[in-house]
């Protein structure tokens, strides 16, 4: 039993491993059917590192909200009038 | 159709398809609005003139990223003054735990159970300051993937570095950001006390 510095303990692939694995698991850039597996398990059974994915997943969806822009009409053509004279 | 034609198509429709996130991307990286423009018509001026490197078409995207971060790192970098980089660049366990113990205890609860209300009124302009105070590698590397949507794998073509570096980066950064949120939320008075166990009291 491993006990991290929030007072919880945790078995087998743990807190910690269980953060590394964390962005490449919520970014979809976790491949190993395996890995997966073992993430998905602590998930289910640590309610702090399970916690901390819906943080993490709120995040993303405020970042993808409010930090995509759009590019002005001007740029856009200026853009244009550059690539005509290619 | 001849050959330069359809090159000059593919590249037209190419940028025009990531004209969003370039300028987005530009945004971030330099800061002001005509910046961010100058700085996208230098990138497409360039490409354009590079478009014999582009060895794989499916790679337009990573490609033409690679080349507004260099536009930017060789004419604006050195006129915007960043934080520092940190050096971190390590994939190991190790290093992830000697970074986890460096945090604050308080941080580490708070991450664990934070205030919905916080996150639920905090505002997108509040959360993109915290990027932008990153050093740039995290920074870029998170506007990359967690705002324009690319790839761990075109992320590192795009900043010419490998794959694992993505990784290392997304774990450092972002642990970085949600650091710069709990002083966010602390300076508002939003987190909770907590007793020797890490529960709120």
């Amino acid at each position: 039993m491993n006990s991290d510095k929030t007072g919880h303990d945790h078995d087998d692939i743990g807190c910690l491993q269980a953060i590394e694995a964390f962005y490449a698991y919520l970014d979809g850039e976790l491949s190993d059917p395996g890995a997966i597996e073992d993430f998905e398990h602590h998930m289910s059974h640590c309610r702090s590192c399970f916690s901390r994915a819906e943080v993490e997943r709120l995040l993303n969806e405020r970042m993808q909200e409010s930090g995509t822009s759009k590019a002005p009409d001007e740029l856009r053509s200026r853009v244009r009038r550059l690539m005509d004279e290619f | 159709m001849t050959e330069d034609d359809d090159l000059k198509t593919f590249f037209s429709r190419g940028i025009e398809q990531n004209m969003d996130a370039l300028y987005g991307t530009a945004l971030r990286l330099a800061g002001t609005g005509a910046d961010a423009e100058d700085l996208v018509a230098e990138s497409v001026a360039k490409a354009w003139s590079a478009i014999a490197t582009l060895e794989d078409r499916q790679k337009f995207r990573p490609w033409v990223f690679r080349i507004l971060h260099n536009c930017f790192i060789s004419k604006y970098r050195r006129e915007i003054a960043r934080p520092a980089e940190s050096g971190f660049e390590e994939n190991d366990e190790e290093a992830l735990a000697s970074l986890l113990n460096d945090q604050p205890d308080d941080f580490l609860v708070w991450w664990a159970n934070p205030e919905r209300q916080f996150f639920n009124n905090m505002l997108g302009s509040a959360i993109m300051a915290a990027i932008n105070d990153l050093p740039d590698s995290f920074r870029m590397t998170i506007i990359l993937v967690n705002v324009e949507g690319l790839t761990y794998d075109e992320a590192a073509e795009a900043l010419g570095v490998p794959p694992g570096t993505i990784r290392s980066r997304m774990k450092r950064g972002r642990t970085m950001l949600q650091k710069a949120l709990w002083a966010q939320a602390r300076d508002a008075g939003f987190t909770k006390p907590t007793n020797n166990y890490g529960h709120a009291t």
